[in-house]
């Protein structure tokens, strides 16, 4: 046989193997330095700080975890947050997280090694990001083979659309969550191929801690099931299915409902009865299955036609009647908002107003996914090629998650792995299809496919062209020769069959199918380095700018502001700011926050957009019986900085109006025409807010006469800025970020604070006006 | 017009009745809607009305080119219409009216508006159902819940003395294309089993699937994205924002580039002869080189910082 190119002789098969195997490990371990390495920008660019906004909850929930132990931080209730509410931190959190790095603490230290908890924290999500590229590994082998399984493992070491939520210092729910998924759902597979309950168990497991970890567990309640039910309409029930569905359902719901912010949501819920349904509807096919190898055809058939009627009518019923009754509680807001798109704009502002709730546009995917993207649909065909059993998991994976990954942006995350599977196989096919050096004999080849018999005889060959094609797609000549050999140790999947019908000639064509998958794959790392470092590797908590020689500039406000708060106020002061913040807050100010962005309570929320978006009169009241001290207000129009809080103020009416519809309309801040302005031609409304005021009050003073021009809005401020009656400035950031105001106490002659600062300017009352209606509660 | 001839001729009449009468009158005559002009406009926000009304300041005439108010208009009668036949007691007490722009120039200066249509509802100034909070200046309705008659009378209803009872009508004509596609799509269902017990059908559905989500195509429903600007761009500029023609040609992209590499991997390895392969191999690494390129400069488009390029 000829072969495209040289390859080695006398090699036993054994040599292969292990070289295989070692060359394997070695790659993987390369993979997961890589995939560790692309998620340490953040750590060299800045320093190791946690990074946003949730993370901050995270790690100050880990240092109670760390410092008081388990049981305390169960207990934990936090009279800070939500002032005067407070919050029980133990049974409104998904501990996995936080578990899992007291854990490494706690091992670390057992150890002697004295490794600070933030350390941990900062550097988990990097270190988990190695374990998701193996378990991703493991997966893909599953679905093709060796090679594929360590292309996928390298796509989602380095892909922007998971790195984006796994850089080092992002430490979130979904830094442990990934890992969870695959590995639960190549369990899930492995449980499916053997019929093992061990498997089963093991996902079941793996299920509790994602249950504990994240609230995405929900994507895997619903898609397992949802295979498993594809799977019985396709007639492919069997008791590998039978055992891997109970196993994985019986123990992973019981587990689930031992964490206390689940409860007994997964029988109470809408999210959970799919897995239920088709638990239920398992049972009935295995026992039909059971009753049919029983009874003669025609009594099976009527019984089975009976059976199913008063099954499906009483299924359907029970479930329709408990969900009338309130038992089975409806869809969650978040989770009805995926299908009735316009649900949350209209009737939940809060998840509306959320960054990463908003729809994906195209270059959001080209971006989080570059090649991957197109490789996908090809990998779903190719899947489609075969369609085993585990290979219906990866299509349903791949329409459902594509869709979620369209409507909201932070579900690309969901998509990210199913990408990189499809397009691996995809990728891994196309190589060993041009890497192979087999030479196709051409006098054979001359002979049509239809009438192919003569060749091997001793098979019989499937003669339709795309059943050929599955069937050539399976395996090397059983030739034995040293070459074959190489091939068959190379692929150990591949199993005899008859010779392919396929190959390709000559070593041009190959040369140029490999260099350009080769330069594709150099460019996605160039374009993932890329990504990762200029887009993901932000902390947003220490902003980045370049000098005009080009050398890095810190922009450290927010840090700043929070250590001014930390060092000179009481720690009793309580601070109102927008939600976002809250977490922030409390996290490096430690002060009482009356909102944070665990935003479980729309009305807390909209008193602090009702105060923020009123006039000065209307919110010190508001202020004055929420006990603030200090109100903090994030402004960009210095500096530039696009995501301050006159641009999130929209945000703050829209959810004030929907608690107080009378007194907030939306239409009032923006002028006639319809446009958002703070300059002169801003609505009164607007002017008089108390966020437009705290955002630029003394701003045209830094301009000294010269025109104030607000960066962000590109507009120019009146020379002559809002008045503050009822607030002090505290504290201005170098560089404007973060303003402090200081809410005045009451008057102690009893006037209302207008007055008494009119009075202590030396303005004379005018007798003319009549007094303000509302007076300082007193 | 006619309305306008009898008003004036009511005009002096209505000097001696009252003009609450009045408004009673010329609302029974408009089927509940008052057709305004600038006099009964002054009498129906006059400040010492024990009254509430609803008024909806439009431009109707085709001069005016005002679409929105075209698309508004039958929402509104629809709702007045309602608003007709509830008791006499409650429905007296709340009028619905429509002030043209044509009849009354002087209103809209007067209230300063440079745009339409605007539904401002007016609180009774007097009486019980005078606002507690004092507050008698009218209130604007917000159109961001778009032109459609049910919230618009959903948020009326905060205003009149009982809710207006207002029923989506049911939509029997969608309910029937729904019905008998269903049954249609069970009939060809019968037909070509065939087709849909093909795996290739199934993988041609899921592809396409993938491919419109993947190209944002939820983005231009959820956001209402036009289907091409309005200087005939139909790129949308910003990294964050597209157009609805983008789905199209990002699809195509995606469904061409894919397709390349499936001929590679599925059909080229089967010719027989090397010379054709060989065309077929060049061909395909071909086209996947520059649509790719393609590709990446409709993405440098959108996303200006972007530093990488291949040919284009």
């Amino acid at each position: 046989m000829s072969t495209a190119y040289p390859l080695p002789t006398g090699l036993s098969p054994a040599t292969v193997n292990n070289t295989a195997s070692l060359l394997r490990i070695v790659a993987l371990a390369l993979i997961s330095g890589a995939a560790i390495a692309s998620r340490l920008f953040a750590v060299i660019n800045f320093e190791s700080i946690i990074h946003e906004f949730d993370p901050w909850f995270n790690y100050r929930a880990t240092k109670v975890l760390a410092s008081k132990g388990f049981y305390e931080f169960w207990n934990w209730f936090d009279p800070t947050a939500w002032y005067p509410l407070g919050r029980v931190v133990g049974g409104t959190v998904y501990p996995g997280l936080m578990a899992t790095s007291g854990v490494i603490y706690n091992i670390l230290h057992a150890l002697n090694l004295p490794v600070d908890i933030r350390n941990v924290c900062v550097l988990l999500a990097p270190g988990f990001s190695a374990l998701t590229a193996w378990a991703t590994y493991m997966f893909t082998k599953e679905m093709k083979d060796e090679s594929a399984g360590l292309l996928a493992a390298a796509f989602i070491g380095i892909v922007p659309g998971y790195i984006s939520r796994s850089v080092a210092g992002s430490y979130d729910n979904e830094a442990i969550a990934i890992f969870l998924l695959m590995f639960t759902f190549f369990c899930w597979i492995k449980a499916l191929k053997q019929g093992s309950a061990l498997f089963g168990t093991i996902a079941a497991v793996f299920y509790f801690y994602m249950v504990a970890a994240w609230g995405g567990y929900v994507f895997i309640t619903n898609m397992i099931p949802l295979h498993a039910l594809v799977l019985m309409l396709m007639g492919r029930f069997s008791h590998r299915l039978y055992v891997g569905y109970c196993s994985w359902y019986v123990v992973g719901t019981l587990a689930s409902m031992q964490v206390p912010f689940v409860g007994f949501q997964p029988v109470s819920t809408s999210e959970h009865m799919g897995a239920l349904g088709v638990f239920g509807l398992l049972q009935i096919v295995a026992f039909t299955q059971f009753v049919r190898s029983h009874l003669s055809s025609t009594q099976f058939r009527s019984l089975l036609n009976v059976g199913l009627f008063v099954v499906g009518i009483v299924g359907t019923a029970a479930f329709v009647g408990l969900t009338v009754k309130g038992t089975i509680a409806p869809w969650t807001g978040r989770f009805y908002s995926l299908w009735d798109t316009g649900y949350a704009k209209k009737y939940i502002p809060i998840i509306a107003s959320v960054s990463e709730h908003q729809p994906t546009a195209w270059p959001a995917f080209f971006m989080d996914l570059q090649f991957l993207i197109f490789l996908f649909p090809a990998g779903v065909v190719m899947c489609f090629l075969e369609l085993r059993d585990e290979h219906l998991f990866v299509i349903i994976y791949a329409a459902l998650a594509s869709y979620f990954a369209g409507v909201m942006v932070r579900l690309m995350l969901a998509l990210t792995p199913v990408v990189c599977v499809a397009s691996a196989v995809a990728l891994s096919s196309l190589l060993d299809t041009y890497i192979d050096p087999t030479e196709p004999d051409v006098a054979e080849e001359q002979v049509p496919a239809s009438t192919d018999t003569t060749t091997s005889p001793a098979q019989a060959v499937t003669t339709t062209s795309k059943k050929a094609k599955k069937a050539a797609a399976a395996g090397p000549p059983p030739a034995s020769t040293p070459l074959t050999n190489l091939i068959a140790a190379t692929s150990p999947v591949k199993k005899g069959s008859p010779p392919p019908p396929k190959g390709i000639f000559g070593i041009d064509a190959r040369l140029v199918v490999v260099l350009n998958t080769l330069s594709m794959l150099f460019f996605f790392v160039f374009h993932c380095t890329w990504v990762t470092s200029n887009a993901y590797s932000s902390p947003s908590v220490v902003l980045a700018s370049q000098n005009q020689d080009g050398s890095q500039h810190i922009i450290d406000d927010f840090r700043e502001a929070y250590y001014w708060l930390r060092q000179n106020t009481p720690e009793t002061a309580v601070v109102m700011s927008w939600w976002d913040y809250g977490y922030q807050i409390a996290g490096m100010a430690d002060r009482p926050t009356l909102v944070d962005n665990n935003t479980w309570n729309n009305t807390h929320i909209a008193t602090v957009g009702k105060a923020m978006s009123s006039s000065e009169e209307v919110a010190y009241p508001i202020l004055r019986k929420h006990d603030v001290d200090y109100v903090l207000v994030i402004f960009g129009g210095l500096l530039g900085y696009s995501g301050d809080d006159i641009n999130k103020f929209l945000w703050m009416v829209r959810i004030a109006q929907g608690v107080w519809p009378d007194e907030i309309q939306e239409p009032n801040y923006f002028t006639p025409q319809g446009e958002y302005r703070v300059d002169d031609r801003a609505s009164q409304t607007m002017k008089e807010s108390l966020m437009y005021k705290m955002s630029y009050y003394r701003f045209a003073e830094l301009f000294g006469g010269q025109q104030a021009t607000d960066r962000v809005r590109q507009q120019v401020l009146p020379k002559v800025g809002p008045t503050l009656d009822y607030l002090d400035e505290a504290f201005t950031s170098e560089n404007w970020i973060v303003r402090i105001y200081q809410v005045r106490k009451e008057d102690p002659l009893g006037r209302d604070l207008k007055s008494a600062n009119a009075f202590e300017k030396g303005k004379k009352r005018k007798r003319s006006k009549p007094q303000p209606r509302r007076r300082a509660v007193a | 017009m006619q309305l306008l001839v009898s008003l004036l001729v009511l005009l002096p009449l209505c000097l001696a009745t009252s003009e609450y009468q009045q408004l009673k009158s010329l609302a029974a005559a408009g089927n509940g809607l008052i057709k305004l002009d600038s006099i009964s406009f002054d009498i129906l926000t006059s400040p010492k009305r024990s009254w509430s009304a609803s008024i909806q300041l439009t431009a109707l005439d085709k001069r005016r080119k005002c679409n929105p108010c075209n698309q508004f208009d039958p929402s509104w009668n629809t709702v007045a219409k309602v608003w007709s036949k509830v008791p006499a007691e409650h429905r007296d007490n709340h009028f619905f009216a429509t002030l043209d722009f044509d009849d009354g120039p002087t209103v809209f200066q007067k209230l300063s508006l440079s745009s339409a249509p605007v539904v401002f509802v007016y609180p009774p100034a007097e009486g019980p159902r005078k606002p507690a909070n004092g507050k008698l200046s009218p209130s604007k309705y917000d159109f961001s819940n778009g032109f459609e008659p049910g919230p618009l009378a959903e948020h009326l209803s905060k205003h009149t003395p009982i809710p207006i009872p207002y029923q989506e009508p049911v939509d029997w004509a969608r309910w029937a294309t729904v019905a008998m596609g269903l049954i249609g799509f069970a009939i060809t269902l019968k037909m070509i089993s065939s087709v849909f017990l093909n795996r290739w059908s199934w993988a041609l559905g899921t592809v396409i699937v993938s491919l419109v989500m993947t190209s944002g195509y939820m983005f231009t429903r959820i956001r209402g994205s036009p289907y091409s600007g309005a200087d005939g761009n139909w790129i949308a500029a910003g990294y964050q924002n597209q157009f609805g023609q983008e789905v199209h040609v990002v699809a195509f992209i995606y469904g061409l580039l894919a397709f390349s590499f499936l001929m590679l991997i599925m059909i080229v390895p089967y010719q027989s002869s090397p010379q054709r392969q060989r065309l077929q191999v060049y061909l395909w690494t071909g086209v996947i080189m520059i649509i790719y390129s393609v590709l990446l400069s409709l993405f440098r488009v959108k996303n200006r910082g972007y530093p990488f390029k291949l040919f284009l």
